[in-house]
């Protein structure tokens, strides 16, 4: 899992590039809870074909601690196979998702 | 029948990818629809997880996946204590963000993606079987 961080408009963006799973929970974790320290994140999920139950856990912290500050947290670019795995853990409807990083900034 | 795939591996974090990198490749082997190489990784992470974060004292979890009527049929196993993974309760799927809880979501999968799971415990080992439809 390779992690760059830019930015779109206000908010900070994770572009994730690679398996989301038990191995790499742990490092995405870390950043993007870092991130989110510092503002809004949007996660680029166009580069990963692959989440497992340990990657919606640290998706699911992030959006927990997004909520308590206040700031915003939102997924883009989710790959078809990612897609069942958000509808099927019910995530789709708790974690915003977007076609674009624009309409994810926009909100 | 020989299995079309197995691997047997010590359990470890690290391991679990490995797991995973062997599946993949399988999956290209097997030309699998996208979707279904998707759900035979989760499920196999999923129970390979369970022992490699959780099951002290296991000294390895092994995977066999051949091709069965209806779809593939896997078999997990490790020498860990006693686990049912059916026995764990679903998480509620509806709730909001506020009170959703962070785990369960692997029995989850399990349930909604496969037919007819089934565990045994037997001369030491767990062993779940359960068999993965091949429509995507």
């Amino acid at each position: 899992m390779e992690i760059t961080e830019t930015t779109e408009g206000a908010m900070g963006v994770a572009v994730l590039d690679g398996r989301l799973d038990t191995a790499t929970a742990p490092a995405t974790e870390a950043k993007l809870l870092a991130m989110l320290e510092k503002g809004g994140v949007i996660a680029d999920l166009s580069a990963v074909r692959y989440v497992s139950s340990a990657g919606l856990r640290v998706l699911l912290k992030a959006a927990k601690q997004a909520k308590a500050a206040g700031r915003g947290f939102s997924v883009v670019g989710l790959q078809p196979a990612v897609r069942e795995v958000f509808e099927i853990s019910g995530f789709d409807k708790i974690i915003p998702a977007f076609d674009s990083r624009a309409a994810a900034a926009a909100g | 029948m020989e299995p079309a795939f197995h691997l047997r591996l010590a359990p470890s974090p690290g391991n679990v990818a490995t797991l995973l990198d062997a599946l993949e490749a399988y999956a290209e082997a097997s030309a699998l629809p996208p979707a279904v190489a998707m759900r035979l990784a989760l499920i196999a992470e999923e129970l390979a997880a369970n022992v490699a974060m959780h099951a002290t004292g296991a000294s390895f979890f092994a995977l066999s996946v051949r091709p069965a009527e209806g779809g593939l049929e896997l078999a997990i196993e490790d020498d860990g204590p006693a686990f049912d993974p059916l026995g764990a309760a679903a998480p509620d799927t509806a709730a909001p963000l506020e009170t959703r809880e962070v785990g369960g979501l692997g029995v989850h999968f399990l349930r909604e993606m496969t037919r007819a799971p089934r565990y045994e415990r037997r001369e030491g080992r767990n062993r779940l079987v359960c068999t993965l439809p091949l429509e995507a």
